[in-house]
């Protein structure tokens, strides 16, 4: 299972910042998505590396495919 | 790592959930919530009453769950603040006060309106985090007076 956490700072004046953690790929996408429709308009959104790493499941095949041990 | 996004609030909500967020603020700031209208407006007094009414741009009170009359009255010391919905659908609180300069007025609005913002998105986002299943993790009030949670939840 994967754990997927979220820290959420809502500033004095109201401006909200959240930092996705543990969400990879597609997931963290739907995470982005979901919090902006929730909260108001994108002011900036900067994606991290592990955004780009692959979800879990599609390494383990990518693994196997390659055939590498972990 | 994932992603870090800065969202700027917009407050979409029925009367009683912006009404909810109202009394969230006027606790934080020490407002008394006034029963009657009249009750707020002390007559008589020679000072003269000034008032400053903002607009949150970025709002909408659903009409239907609110007359067009209806407004939330708070009260602190010489000062009363209106919270209602205007001819546009937004929220707006409107400041009076003897006194106080139109400065003071207008720095105690934007104060309000500000707790206000943050106290209707920390209703909202904790509601929708609930109800996706996340557990907090910790919560809270640094000293900046910015509200900070840490949530997380286990995905297959």
């Amino acid at each position: 299972m994967a754990q997927h956490d979220v820290e959420i700072t809502i500033s004095k004046t109201g401006e909200v910042k959240v930092h996705i953690k543990g969400a990879k790929g597609k997931s963290c996408l739907v995470y982005s998505k979901w919090l902006s429709e929730l909260v108001g308009k994108v002011k900036d959104q900067q994606l991290t590396s592990e955004h780009y790493e692959p979800e879990i499941k599609a390494r383990i095949d990518i693994e196997q495919n390659l055939g590498i041990d972990e | 790592m994932g992603a870090v996004l800065i969202l700027t609030p917009v407050i979409i909500g029925s009367w009683p959930l912006i009404a909810a967020a109202v009394a969230g603020a006027a606790s934080a700031m020490g407002l008394m919530v006034s029963e009657s209208v009249k009750e707020a407006v002390k007559e008589g007094q020679s000072d003269v009453q000034q008032s400053v009414e903002l607009e949150l741009s970025d709002s909408k009170v659903l009409a239907e769950s609110m007359a067009t009359d209806q407004e939330i009255v708070l009260t602190k010391g010489t000062v009363e603040l209106r919270v209602k919905r205007d001819e546009r659908g937004r929220c707006s609180v409107c400041a009076k006060g003897t006194g106080h300069s139109k400065v003071e007025l207008k720095q105690i609005a934007e104060e309000f309106t500000q707790k206000l913002t943050q106290c209707f998105v920390y209703d909202k986002v904790m509601r929708e985090l609930k109800n996706k299943d996340f557990q907090v993790v910790n919560e809270e009030v640094t000293e900046d007076e910015s509200i900070r949670i840490h949530v997380r939840r286990w995905m297959d």
